[in-house]
């Protein structure tokens, strides 16, 4: 007894040794100490047997059921120590940090021991007392006693039976409890709880939240949250209607900021442990949406919110002048970028122009990606042009400057080994730093300060050298497959788009291969129009058919693109015979406004080339051999081009000769006769033919003409002999007319072909 | 005699930052002597002597050995209770290209066989980037680099005896972590809230961003030191206080240590604007 509190002290550290090396021995120590640190007892020895007492019952090496029995002992000595007028703080937050490890051993113990009402009245009055200091006491013991209250709300509330045969494995909660137990009747206790977690979770409802106490709360919900349902729903739902962020009307001091971002950060921590254990679960989907909406307050409230809050003790750290410039001041009073530290710079640093901590501190990486793209494309599109040119320039000249140094210090660089690693950096000077990178925040004085070698030439691309005819034409030639192969990469456009054509569709508006195919052929045939002449002016061989094939002996560009086109629509022409006449209206159109200039600049002195009637033939040509007897193409394709003569429907009556296709022509012969007047003699005049001169066709033939020309029939009949030249229309030499502005067939053709629709929509 | 070397290092170390630290030849050629040294139970006594009350800190890094170790080092020269940690799954360090790492696992790899294993591969390469005197200056602080999650919080730590600064953390519990990068802030919170709180011991979880290079390592070191100290200082102020008049209203409220971290970490951040903090209450 007359030992000091010294001495007693370094026995009690000793015997403390002895239990932390052999956990056996915590029963004899536990008993032994408790008279020497009871409520009596010096401060220093009743700290000492607090902290030991809360640290005994933390151990994971005691035994629970040595524990559990241990428990029991000491509860007397919590009791006293939490009710001894004006304790130590420190005795009290350690004598509430074991008394929560203790009461589910206490309550384990009087589920089976339903007669010792002793031992619970004093648990109770030890509870008791841990909710009276709650709200009241310093925020040390406070958070300790919303430890003790989570485990309360845990054991008092069901959890899941493991093992029933196993008591000592279960889980100590409300389901052990039989439910006419005397002490503890569970139809008592679990209100109690839900009670009291609704008192921890006031905790988040609160005008001024603690955030010690938030976090200790929002820390505390592990295995609430993980073991029981109901306290889960209720928990999460409060932390999700929580604002860590909600605005504050005092002044953000560093304290303050400390506090915010604490609450924040602990907060979605907690939130994004719950979802990785449930991913799918209930509230996913809103703790999602709340994370992200916390980011993005936390962009604007916190790092943005300090610029607005400004701090009134700082007037010249350039946030007031950040402020004013948002109601609409002038660029110039935007500060400047601050200059770089010396020293070396990352990369970041070079970049960075903000002088703003709490932005250059932010980790942009730790956004989700998508929330980044919310923000950037609305940000990018709002800036103003000059800012981003200023901001530009600042870092170009950065660069500049960097560079300069850079190459100047290059010597005494190599000469320094250990330079393999990115970050090392040791001519660096960590010390200056700090205080060198707090002067930067502040504005530099001179804004505008550029250095003077910025002024730079304006920058003149040199000549490229001339391409050779031959290059130009294999470029060319790339650039038309090129143009190709987007056909094949582009959709077929829908059947519904396809039902809609009127004279209001604009031409190529819809992206569609449609659309394509009009910028292809306007390409092929007006891009160029005009330039062809100059070039052909050499070899100025006018040739005496004007149409089909070898004008030109060196291909022009368009004419390439007419090639390939060509092409395209013979490969499958049953499918692109639309093209086809969209093209040749776009074609024949051409020819007009050519022959038109033509005709108001009499300067020209030869005719602009006619492409029309050469590519229509070609065209022909090539499917007439392909077509069967009931192709409906043919008619199709007669019908709406815009424009036909006799060496068309000579070889439509080509077709006759071949006895299976007699019906075709001769139908394709009887549908222009009928929808298109202006060939409609000249179409009489084909049948005509076709009755006389092919055998098979004169059947069919015969049939039409008795309605059409029932002359002829029966001047025929008469004699019996081979037709005279019945009509002087017939068979007037096709070449007579290629000289002058177009092929008479074709001013007689002359209508408003069904497709016209591109020619008319490109005005 | 264990003290003397080891103060003496400091003075030299803060006077001159820009250089890695080279521990002193004595240590590191005889590791043995070190240990022997601080197997007799002389620490406990010290702490006393060397102004009472100590908080007991934690120091964490990604792998225990650059930034949490500097920090550790600093805090055991300082004679704080202090352990450390590193939350990454593995430990890596530089190798000779950013795509060949040096990894070794954590808890039983000793920082000597990592030191011995580099020095045979390329000594020159890994004492220019630093590594081998990291190496080094971790073999004289512990045994090797340990794994937060596989820490057994609140087991006894007396099988570490010979770590520096193990004296005051036998009980394997701390007031204070101090993490070095956001992410193992991260990671140290989520296990946490994993673990349940089961020893229903609060403690502040404190993150100071570091760069994961030697020279910041260095200027981290130095902060974390001084963080350690405001805190400390805090906590024996209220300490003391409530010890002194201890008539003061039991249910009066007031101050306590716990209450005042976030305003020390404020304070303190004003004064390391380079170095973001951030901070939370867990449990243990």
């Amino acid at each position: 007894m007359s030992l000091s509190v010294a001495e007693q002290l370094t026995q009690l550290d000793a015997a403390r040794q002895l239990v932390l090396q052999d956990s056996g021995l915590y029963p004899q120590i536990v008993q032994g100490i408790l008279p020497i640190v009871g409520a009596n007892a010096r401060l220093e020895l009743r700290r000492w047997g607090a902290d030991f007492l809360a640290e005994t019952f933390a151990s994971p090496l005691l035994v629970p059921q040595e524990k559990e029995r241990l428990s029991i002992f000491i509860l007397q000595t919590l009791k006293e120590l939490l009710e001894n007028q004006g304790e130590d703080n420190n005795v009290i937050k350690s004598v509430i940090q074991a008394a929560a490890s203790i009461y589910a051993l206490v309550f384990r113990y009087i589920i089976s021991n339903q007669h010792d009402s002793a031992t619970w009245d004093r648990m109770t009055a030890i509870k008791s007392n841990v909710f009276r200091r709650w709200d009241t006491a310093s925020g040390g013991i406070r958070i300790c006693c919303i430890k003790f209250v989570q485990r309360v709300v845990q054991v008092q509330t069901p959890g899941v039976v493991a093992d029933p045969r196993r008591p000592e494995q279960n889980e100590v909660s409300l389901a052990l409890v039989p439910r006419e137990h005397p002490l503890i009747p569970p139809s008592r206790l679990e209100p109690e709880a839900l009670g009291l977690l609704d008192r921890l979770l006031n905790v988040f409802h609160e005008e001024t939240s603690d955030a010690i106490l938030v976090n200790a709360t929002l820390n505390c919900f592990g295995t609430l949250i993980r073991t029981r349902q109901n306290a889960a729903n209720k928990i999460i739902t409060a932390i999700l209607n929580f604002n860590p962020l909600r605005p504050i009307n005092s002044p953000l001091t560093a304290k303050l900021k400390v506090q915010i971002k604490s609450m924040e950060k602990t907060t979605r921590t907690v939130l994004m442990n719950v979802l990785r254990r449930n991913e799918s679960g209930p509230f996913a989907s809103r703790i999602r949406q709340y994370i992200d909406r916390l980011a993005q307050t936390r962009f604007e409230t916190f790092d943005e919110g300090s610029k607005k809050r400004g701090l009134p003790s700082e007037p010249t750290d350039g946030l007031d002048n950040a402020k004013r410039m948002r109601l609409g001041a002038e660029l110039p009073d935007r500060p400047g970028p601050p200059p770089l530290p010396p020293g070396p710079v990352s990369h970041a640093q070079l970049f960075t122009l903000s002088g703003d901590r709490g932005l250059t501190s932010f980790d942009v990486t730790q956004l989700p990606i998508d929330l980044i793209v919310r923000i950037t494309v609305p940000v990018l599109h709002r800036i103003e042009q000059p800012a981003v040119d200023a901001a530009i320039n600042a870092v170009r000249s950065r660069y500049l400057t960097l560079k300069k140094t850079q190459a100047a210090q290059a010597q005494a660089a190599a000469q320094l080994t250990g330079e393999d690693e990115e970050d090392y950096e040791p001519d660096f000077e960590p010390t200056e730093e700090q205080i060198i990178n707090k002067t930067d925040n502040l504005p530099p004085e001179d804004p505008l300060q550029l250095p003077p070698d910025l002024a730079l030439g304006p920058f003149k691309l040199p000549q490229p050298p001339p391409l050779t005819p031959e290059e130009t034409e294999q470029i060319g030639k790339g650039t038309i497959s090129r143009v190709f192969s987007m056909m094949s990469v582009l959709e077929e456009p829908s059947a519904a788009r396809r039902q809609k054509p009127g004279l209001n569709r604009l031409a190529g508006s819809n992206y569609d291969r449609d659309a394509w195919m009009t910028v292809i052929t306007r390409l092929a045939t007006r891009a160029s129009a005009g330039l062809d002449e100059d070039d052909s002016e050499d070899n100025e061989v006018v040739e005496p058919k004007g149409t089909i094939a070898k004008q030109i002996p060196k291909p022009s560009l368009s004419d390439g693109i007419r090639e390939t086109l060509w092409k395209f629509v013979i490969e499958d022409f049953r499918a692109r015979i639309p093209i086809a006449i969209s093209w040749l209206n776009e074609e024949w159109f051409n020819d007009r406004i050519q022959s038109q200039n033509q005709g108001g600049s009499k300067a020209s002195k030869r005719p602009p080339q006619r492409h029309y009637e050469k590519w229509m033939l070609k065209i022909l040509d090539s499917i007439v051999p392909f077509l069967d007897a009931k192709d409906k193409v043919l008619i199709r394709f007669l019908s709406e081009i815009p424009a036909l003569d006799e060496r068309v429907l000579d070889r439509v009556k080509g077709l006759a000769k071949d006895p299976e296709r007699v019906t075709l022509a001769v139908n394709a012969l009887y549908y222009l006769v009928l929808v298109r007047p202006p060939v409609r003699e000249i179409c009489i005049d084909a049948l005509v033919d076709l009755w006389q001169n092919f055998e098979d066709a004169k059947a069919p033939a015969a049939k039409l003409l008795k309605k059409l020309r029932p002359d002829v029939l029966n001047e025929d009949s008469a004699n019996h002999a081979p037709p005279p030249p019945s009509t002087d229309m017939i068979k007037s030499p096709p070449p007579s007319d290629s000289k002058d502005g177009l092929p008479s067939a074709s001013v007689k053709g002359e209508g408003i072909p069904s497709t016209a629709n591109a020619v008319i929509a490109a005005g | 005699m264990a003290t003397d070397p080891r103060l003496a290092r400091d003075p030299r170390r803060t006077s001159t930052p820009q250089h890695p630290p080279p521990p002193p030849p004595p240590l590191d050629t005889q590791p043995n002597q070190y240990s022997q040294v601080d197997g007799i139970s002389n620490p406990p006594n010290q702490t006393r002597e060397d102004g009472g009350f100590k908080l007991k800190f934690c120091t964490v890094c990604a792998s225990n050995q650059n930034r949490s170790m500097e920090a550790h080092l600093r805090l055991s020269l300082a004679s704080y209770p202090v352990i450390s940690f590193g939350t990454g799954s593995l430990v890596r360090l530089p190798g000779p290209s950013i795509s060949q790492p040096n990894v070794y696992p954590f808890n039983s790899t000793s920082y000597d066989t990592m030191y011995t294993e580099l020095n045979g591969k390329d000594p020159r390469l890994y004492r220019a980037n630093g590594l081998l005197t990291m190496l080094e200056r971790n073999r004289s602080v512990k045994f090797g680099p340990e794994r937060w999650q596989d820490w057994a919080i609140g087991k006894p730590r007396l099988d570490h005896r010979e770590d520096r600064g193990s004296a005051g953390v036998e009980g394997g519990v701390v007031d204070v972590v101090i993490t070095c990068e956001e992410r193992c802030w991260d990671a140290v919170v989520d296990n946490l809230v994993e673990r349940e709180g089961k020893l229903n011991r609060p403690v502040h979880v404190i993150n100071v961003d570091i760069k994961d290079n030697h020279e910041e390592a260095l200027v981290g070191g130095k902060a974390i030191l001084e963080l350690a100290d405001m805190l400390n200082t805090a906590a024996r102020e209220e300490r003391d206080k409530s010890g002194g008049e201890w008539r003061n209203g039991a249910d009066g409220g007031g101050s306590s240590f716990d209450d005042r971290v976030p305003d020390v970490i404020g304070i303190w951040q004003e004064k390391w604007p380079n170095l973001p903090a951030l901070w939370t209450l867990a449990w243990f």
